[in-house]
C-alpha cells in the first residue's frame, strides 16, 4: 500500500506560510508523503496540482479570510472534475462557527487555533480510511 | 518557561547583587542623554517622559483608513500607524486576479497617488506622526506628494516608514524582487527621504517582525544589527554622508512576556547601536548615536483563546516599553489572532496607553530600573550575546547570499516550530492554552467582537480602472519609460522617475513590473498579468 498523500499549501495573496510549513513537516514525520504547494495559490491550480500527484487529502493553511471566498470554487472545480478529494482547513482564523459552517458546505474537515497540532496526522488518516 | 531561565534561554539566578552588575556607570551606562545612551536618548527631564501613542490602523479604501485614524486622533492618539492589506503588502494593485478576496482586509488598499490623497486629508500632518507599514518606496512617495497638495512642507513631516527586512522576502512579506533591487529601493528611498523629508526616518528596522515570527530576543536584535550594518554600508559606498543619515534611522522592536528581558534588549540596543555608529563607522553628530526606538506589544504572545486575557497582556507589555524608554508605542489589538483592529480593540489599546502613562506616575523619573542589579546584568549579557551572534551571521557570509540561499528562512522555520513545540509542551507557559484552560462554551468574553467579521473592499476593482482612464496616459506612458531607463542603468536614484511615475497617476502595481522586469524578474510573479507593450 503506497503511503498516504497529501498536498498542503496556501490561498490567494495570504502571506502566512508558518502553519503550512509546520503541519507539511508533522505530515512527513508520521510517514505521509506532502506535495508541498507553498504560498499564492488560486483554486484552479490547486485542482490540478491535486489531480496531476493523485493526493489523498488537500490540505489549506488559512490566516487571511480569503478562504471563505476560494472554498466554494474550490470545490466546485473539484466537483466538475468529478475529483472526490477531501479538503481539510487549518488556521488561526478559523474559528468554531466558521468550521461548522464550512464543513456544512463541503469541507471535510477543520483544525482552529484551539486544536492541537499533533492531532492533525492522525485525524487525516481516519478521513481517508472513512471514505 | 519553568526553568529559571530568560525566555531566550539565558540562565537567571534567585537574585541578583552588587557583584552581578560591577561596570564603570560612565563607560557603560551614563546619564540619560549621554553617550552610551544604555539608559535613555533624551536627557531626563527633556520630555516629560511623553511617547508617541499610536494604533496600528488601516481597512478598507483609503478614506475607511481615514476615518478610523481620525477617530484615534480625536480620542488622543498621537501618531497614525497604517499598515497595508495583503495586496499592497505583495506591491501588487487591487485589481491583480489574486487580489479580489484580500482588498482591504487586513489593511488599507493604496495603490496610487489618488489613495494616498484620501489617506492623509484633513490630518494635522505638521502635528502628528505618520508611521507606515507599507511598501516603503511608495509610501515616501505617497506622503511627499499627499502633503505638498495638502499644503504642509515634506520638510516638517515626522514619522517612519518600515524598511521590509531583506529576510521577509520568502517568509512574511513577498516583493518577488531580486535582492539588488530591494537594496538599491531601500538604499535610493533612505537618500530621497534624507534629502526631501529631514525630520522623517526613512530607515525605521523592523525587528519586530523577527520576533514575531518566533525568533528570540537575542536572535531579534542579531537580525536587526545585520541588517542595518549591512545598509549602512551600502550608503557609505555611496558616499552619502554617516551624520545626514543614521539620525533617520530607527528600530521597531517587539516586546513579548519576559519583561525584564524585553527591557534589557531596548537597554543593550541603544549602548549597541551608539558604540557601532561611533566607533565603528566614525559618526560624530550625537542624534547619530543615540537611536530612536519604536515598539509594539507582540501579536505572537496574544491568543485566540480567552481573547480578553490579550489587554491584559497589551497592558503589561506596553508597561515594560515605557520603563525600558521607547519613543513609541502601539499596543497589538485584543483581536489580533482574529484581524486587524476593530473599534473597540482600538480604543482599548489606547485607553491602556493613557492609563499607563497619566495615572501610574512611571513617567516621572527616567531609566527608573538603571542601576538594578538584575537589569543591568541582563543588559550586558544581552549586549554580549547580540555582539557575538551579529560576528557569527557576518562571518557566514553577506546577507544577500544568506538570503538567497534560504538560511534565514531556515533559521525562521525552526524558531517557529520551537516556539510552538514550547508552548505545546507547557514549557512556555499560556493561561487560557496550555494552562487555565476554559471549555469552549464558557470562553465567550468579548469573543463575539474579536470574532466579527467584514467583507472585503472589492469596489475598489472598479475605482481603479476609473482611475486608470481617467489619467493622462501618455504622461504615465513618458514616466514608465524613464522609470525603466533609470532602473536598467542600475545607477541614479529611482525614487526620481518612481515620485514622478505616482505623480503622473501611474500605480504601484505597473511600477513595480517595471522595476522586476529591469531586473530580469518576471513583470507578474503570480503569472496573470502581461507586461504592456
Amino acid at each position: 500500500m503506497r503511503p498516504l498523500r497529501v498536498l498542503i499549501g496556501t490561498l490567494g495573496l495570504d502571506q502566512h506560510e508558518v502553519g503550512a510549513v509546520a503541519v507539511a513537516r508533522q505530515l512527513r514525520d508520521a510517514g505521509i508523503e506532502v506535495v508541498y504547494l507553498g504560498r499564492f495559490n488560486l483554486p484552479p491550480a490547486i485542482v490540478k496540482t491535486a489531480a496531476d500527484e493523485a493526493v489523498d487529502v488537500i490540505g489549506l493553511s488559512c490566516h487571511s479570510w480569503e478562504y471563505l471566498y476560494y472554498v466554494d470554487e474550490l470545490l466546485g472545480l473539484l466537483r466538475e472534475h468529478g475529483l472526490q478529494i477531501p479538503v481539510v482547513l487549518g488556521g488561526s482564523v478559523i474559528t468554531a462557527a466558521d468550521a461548522r459552517a464550512l464543513e456544512a458546505r463541503g469541507v471535510a474537515a477543520t483544525f482552529g487555533p484551539t486544536s492541537a497540532m499533533n492531532e492533525i496526522p492522525e485525524a487525516i488518516r481516519r478521513l481517508v480510511a472513512s471514505r | 518557561m519553568t526553568e529559571r531561565q530568560s525566555h531566550s534561554g539565558i540562565p537567571l539566578k534567585p537574585v541578583y547583587t552588587p557583584a552581578d552588575a560591577a561596570g564603570d556607570y560612565a563607560a557603560g551606562l551614563g546619564d540619560p542623554g549621554a553617550y552610551p545612551y544604555t539608559r535613555g536618548r533624551r536627557p531626563a527631564g527633556s520630555d516629560g517622559g511623553a511617547w508617541i501613542q499610536h494604533e496600528l490602523s488601516g481597512e478598507g479604501t483609503a478614506r475607511r483608513s481615514n476615518e478610523q485614524f481620525r477617530y484615534l486622533i480625536a480620542h488622543g492618539a498621537t501618531g497614525v500607524d497604517v499598515i497595508g492589506d495583503t495586496p499592497t503588502m505583495a506591491w501588487l494593485d487591487p485589481d491583480h486576479p489574486a487580489a479580489r478576496h484580500a482588498i482591504g482586509t487586513q489593511g488599507v488598499s493604496v495603490c496610487h497617488l489618488g489613495d494616498y490623497r484620501d489617506l492623509y486629508d484633513g490630518l494635522p500632518l505638521d502635528r502628528i506622526t505618520v508611521s507606515h507599514s507599507l511598501p516603503a518606496p511608495f509610501a515616501i512617495a505617497g506622503l511627499y506628494l499627499a502633503a505638498r497638495e495638502h499644503g504642509v512642507d515634506p520638510a516638517r513631516l515626522r514619522g517612519s516608514t518600515v524598511q521590509a527586512p531583506f529576510y521577509c522576502e520568502d517568509c512574511g512579506y513577498a516583493s518577488h524582487m531580486p535582492f539588488a533591487l530591494r537594496l538599491r529601493l531601500a538604499a535610493d528611498s533612505i537618500e530621497f527621504a534624507t534629502r526631501a523629508m529631514p525630520k522623517f526616518h526613512a530607515f525605521l528596522e523592523d525587528t519586530y517582525y523577527i520576533s514575531d515570527g518566533g525568533l528570540d530576543a537575542v536572535e531579534e536584535m542579531a537580525l536587526g544589527f545585520v541588517e542595518i550594518r549591512y545598509v549602512v554600508r551600502e550608503l557609505l559606498r555611496r558616499r552619502v554622508p554617516v551624520d545626514s543619515f543614521a539620525p533617520r534611522i530607527a528600530i521597531l522592536v517587539n516586546c513579548r512576556m519576559d519583561c525584564f528581558e524585553e527591557i534589557a534588549k531596548i537597554r543593550a540596543t541603544r549602548r549597541l547601536f551608539a558604540r557601532m555608529m561611533r566607533e565603528e563607522f566614525g559618526a560624530r553628530d550625537p542624534r547619530s548615536l543615540a537611536v530612536n526606538v519604536t515598539a509594539h506589544t507582540s501579536g505572537l504572545t496574544l491568543t485566540a483563546q480567552q481573547p480578553v486575557n490579550n489587554i491584559v497582556r497589551g497592558a503589561v507589555q506596553a508597561l515594560a516599553l515605557v520603563l525600558a524608554g521607547v519613543q513609541a508605542i502601539e499596543i497589538s489589538g485584543f483581536d489580533e489572532a482574529f484581524r486587524t483592529p476593530s473599534p473597540e480593540a482600538h480604543l482599548i489599546a489606547l485607553r491602556t496607553q493613557q492609563t499607563i502613562e497619566l495615572e501610574t506616575n512611571v513617567t516621572k523619573v527616567a531609566d527608573p530600573l538603571g542601576g538594578s542589579y538584575y537589569v543591568e546584568a541582563l543588559t550586558d549579557e544581552l549586549e554580549r550575546r547580540i555582539t557575538e551572534m551579529v560576528a557569527r551571521i557576518e562571518r557566514q557570509g553577506d546577507p544577500a547570499s544568506l538570503c538567497d540561499g534560504g538560511w534565514f528562512r531556515a533559521l525562521f522555520q525552526d524558531a517557529m516550530e520551537r516556539h510552538a513545540r514550547q508552548v505545546r509542551e507547557g514549557r512556555l507557559r499560556k493561561v487560557g492554552v496550555n494552562v487555565h484552560r476554559m471549555a469552549e462554551e464558557e470562553d465567550t468574553l468579548l469573543r463575539a467582537v474579536a470574532e466579527r467579521k467584514f467583507e472585503p473592499c472589492r469596489e475598489r476593482v472598479d475605482e481603479l480602472a476609473a482611475h486608470r482612464r481617467s489619467r493622462d496616459g501618455g504622461r504615465v506612458r513618458e514616466a514608465l519609460v524613464d522609470l525603466q531607463r533609470v532602473a536598467e542603468g542600475k545607477t541614479g536614484n529611482l525614487m526620481t522617475p518612481l515620485v514622478a511615475g505616482f505623480a503622473a497617476g501611474a500605480t504601484m502595481g505597473e511600477i513595480t513590473g517595471i522595476l522586476r522586469t529591469a531586473y530580469g524578474a518576471p513583470y507578474d510573479p503570480l503569472g496573470h498579468l502581461k507586461a504592456p507593450a
